[in-house]
């Protein structure tokens, strides 16, 4: 798929976002194309979560338009997805309860929801658990029970804030190729903040680089390495070292 | 700004309750009140004018009240450090903290007679009991992994009490400091009906002779106002001393 | 290595066959479990392994904050019978007197020790000046961010001058960019003011890039899985392929959490 065919999915313009006198975000635009993956990645500190939160609306941008499918962003409208830092499941409900959840939120009937369910647990892996309760399953297969949430309500935009910041590389990784599959069998379109740039390189398509408070939008860089990616690629760690230096402070 | 409308509020209450009721007949609005306490300074209530009351009480206040938190500090953080001291010293402590100051009045008129003596000990018990409590508390409260950081850096079970669990308890002593001075103030009146002349205490207790209610509020005015400046006299030092308490940002 | 009874002229803290049960109301839970190890004098020496299996209480054991169930641990040849100014600890949670200023946390130790004014002053303005906190002398530990008080932690352990010294996830609670300048850091002040150390971490990439030797612990009960001695020259790259390798390898190799 030619990158530049896909039509834009997300379309923010000149997004301010201020807290009184503290100034977030400043005059920040750019495009996401539909079934994009993009990464956000930014000093600590930068807004990165505010600027998350101002492109859905969640928080109500001081000025700025902020367009999906060419028209206003509309939580009620949007199908839009949210997975928040070491998100965890609801421990009271057994894997399948957790992932019909947000489906039941949005009222969808009984019969689709099963359908759907069926499909999201064999798309994660975890068909012969759906019965278990989350505090019986590993810390992986807890992840997958809370990828396998958002995913479920099949949605058009999934936004996704540091959700594997302190998990240890190996779970990462695995996690990071569960989350590719997922996004190239479903083409949802995803942002993904992090703070971890060896991530932000394996997963995206482009990088958003952001500047220290009050952020804007340093560079935007093309990520063209072929999947599956590998880490002890030169290709790869110059790429990883390039941002790095965008970024450091320290 | 918030004080000073609720202040007000309270007084158009009051002056509209006495107003339109049939209380006016023993109870005085505010208006009277304020004149009469103004005018006590100028003109002497009893023997003396308001100013002097006030010396006279605090008098007895002050120095109780020192003493009692002393004793209160002392023997709060060795109950609260050393379990020997604490097993000791429980019971008995547990047995006077519920008994208010009034109700020791004829022991202490028993033991130090109708003078100033017995005024000093009830005013004591009133610092004393909230001081020791606090106390307690706060030698209990500290962080174990201090006391480790202590040992682990060559100090010696001397020099941890004094550099570790003295200064980690020192808010909590304040919050006893506090509690002690608004329980000793409160006490004066209590204090001053064994037997006494003068004082903001007196002024109440021989305004029940004369039925005078508007003396008795008068009494009660003098009360609040010094309770209060004391109050904050003892939050600011406290500020100072334990600014280390606060978060900065 | 042949171990005669003190262990070699070069080792510092020393410990065999360490066992540590903890009993409560619910019974017994081994934590440790025949644990032997030596470290060399000035070496970095990173105990990881995976979270809550124990490499805390290992610390303690060898710090002398804690005592084994079993087993001894020695230093210098000596027993180790409690914590002592020979063995300076860095906690997690940092655990600072609030009520005294930067100098006055660092000097802590030479203080109590007996050192006259002006040779605790000295020695706590050396460091505060080592660890990169020169001016904040008389700063008070509330006003201080999350790796400044981090830095004032590890002024504090050094001032001592102890013979190692134990950090027990030291940056675990700071944000992911300011660990990294803090794995820096610390790697300078070391270089600078070489010491014995025991470092615990969690984190692969802050083990790889700090360690003279990594021992890798398993779950509970803890021992010893594999020990991989680092020899990449200082200052290592995140990113060069021995750097990456050798984080493959070990975290593959490690106990999944439980």
């Amino acid at each position: 798929m030619a990158m530049d065919e896909r039509r834009v999915k997300v379309r923010v313009s000149n997004l301010y976002k201020q807290f009184g006198d503290l100034k977030v975000l400043d005059n920040i635009s750019f495009d996401v194309l539909e079934g994009e993956f993009l990464c956000v990645v930014g000093p600590t500190g930068c807004g990165k979560t505010t600027f998350l939160n101002s492109v859905t609306k969640l928080y109500e941008p001081t000025s700025g338009e902020i367009l999906v499918n060419g028209e206003p962003v509309d939580l009620k409208k949007n199908n839009i997805s949210y997975i928040f830092q070491e998100q965890s499941t609801m421990e009271w409900y057994t894997v399948e309860q957790n992932i019909e959840y947000g489906l039941r939120i949005k009222g969808i009937p009984k019969a689709e929801r099963r359908i759907a369910v069926d499909e999201v647990l064999e798309m994660v892996g975890l068909k012969d658990y759906r019965k278990y309760y989350p505090r019986e399953l590993s810390a992986s297969m807890v992840q997958r029970v809370v990828i396998g949430r958002a995913f479920a309500t099949k949605p058009e935009l999934l936004l996704m804030d540091e959700p594997y910041g302190q998990l240890d590389i190996e779970l990462r990784f695995k996690l990071e190729d569960e989350l590719i599959s997922l996004w190239q069998r479903t083409g949802t379109t995803v942002i993904f903040i992090t703070h971890n740039i060896e991530e932000a390189v394996y997963l995206s398509e482009h990088i958003l680089v952001l500047t220290n408070k009050p952020s804007t939008i340093k560079r935007k860089i093309t990520n063209n390495l072929p999947r599956p990616r590998n880490v002890i690629d030169p290709d790869f760690i110059q790429l990883r070292n390039e941002v790095t230096e965008l970024i450091k402070w320290w | 700004m918030y004080a000073i409308i609720s202040i007000v509020s309270f007084l158009i209450l009051w002056a509209i309750g006495v107003h339109y009721s049939e209380i006016k007949i023993v109870m005085p609005g505010p208006w009277e009140v304020i004149k009469e306490f103004v005018d006590s300074f100028i003109n002497p209530v009893g023997r003396h004018t308001m100013p002097l009351h006030i010396l006279y009480s605090l008098m007895r206040v002050v120095p109780a009240y020192l003493v009692g938190s002393v004793f209160g500090i002392v023997l709060g953080i060795l109950m609260g450090w050393f379990r020997p001291v604490n097993s000791i010293f429980r019971p008995i402590y547990e047995l006077i903290r519920p008994i208010p100051p009034i109700a020791w009045i004829p022991i202490s008129i028993v033991w130090f007679g109708i003078g100033e003596g017995s005024k000093w000990f009830l005013i004591f018990l009133a610092a004393f009991v909230p001081v020791t409590l606090n106390s307690i508390s706060g030698a209990k409260s500290v962080d174990p992994l201090l006391i480790k950081c202590g040992q682990m850096l060559g100090a010696s079970k001397k020099y941890i009490f004094k550099s570790i669990v003295l200064p980690f308890s020192v808010p909590y002593i304040f919050s006893g400091l506090q509690v002690g001075l608004a329980g000793s103030w409160a006490t004066v009146v209590a204090a001053e009906m064994i037997r006494s002349t003068e004082g903001v205490g007196w002024i109440i207790i021989s305004s029940m002779d004369t039925n005078d209610v508007t003396q008795s509020l008068v009494g009660i005015m003098g009360i609040g106002i010094v309770g209060f400046l004391l109050a904050t006299i003892m939050r600011k030092v406290e500020d100072k001393l334990c600014a280390w308490t606060r978060r900065e940002v | 290595m042949r171990m005669d009874k003190k262990g070699s002229v070069d080792t510092v803290i020393e410990c065999r066959h360490i066992s540590k049960e903890f009993t409560s109301k619910r019974g017994t839970a081994k934590v440790l479990e025949d644990i032997s190890l030596q470290v060399r004098k000035n070496e970095f020496v990173v105990l990881f392994g995976p979270g809550q299996c124990g490499k805390t209480t290992l610390m303690n054991v060898l710090s002398g904050l804690d005592g084994a169930t079993k087993g001894t641990v020695y230093s210098h040849g000596q027993e180790v019978t409690g914590p002592g100014s020979e063995r300076g600890v860095v906690f997690q949670s940092m655990a600072l007197f609030p009520w005294l200023t930067v100098r006055g946390n660092v000097a802590y130790g030479p203080k109590a020790r007996g050192f006259d004014k002006d040779a605790y002053t000295k020695k706590s303005d050396y460091y505060i000046d080592l660890v990169g906190l020169k001016g904040f002398e008389n700063a008070y530990i509330n006003q201080l961010s999350g790796g400044m008080k981090q830095r004032v932690g590890i002024a504090r352990a050094y001032c001592n001058e102890p013979d190692v010294l134990f950090m027990d996830e030291p940056f675990s609670a700071l944000d992911a960019q300011t660990r990294y300048l803090m794995q820096e850091e610390i790697m300078r002040i070391w270089s600078t003011e070489k010491r014995t150390v025991v470092f615990i971490t969690n984190n692969i990439e802050e083990a790889v890039y700090v360690a003279d030797r990594i021992i890798l612990l398993t779950n509970c009960p803890a021992r010893i899985k594999k020990e991989y001695p680092i020899d990449l020259p200082r200052p290592r790259d995140y990113t060069s392929k021995e750097f990456l390798l050798l984080r493959d390898e070990i975290s593959k190799n490690m106990d999944r959490t439980l």
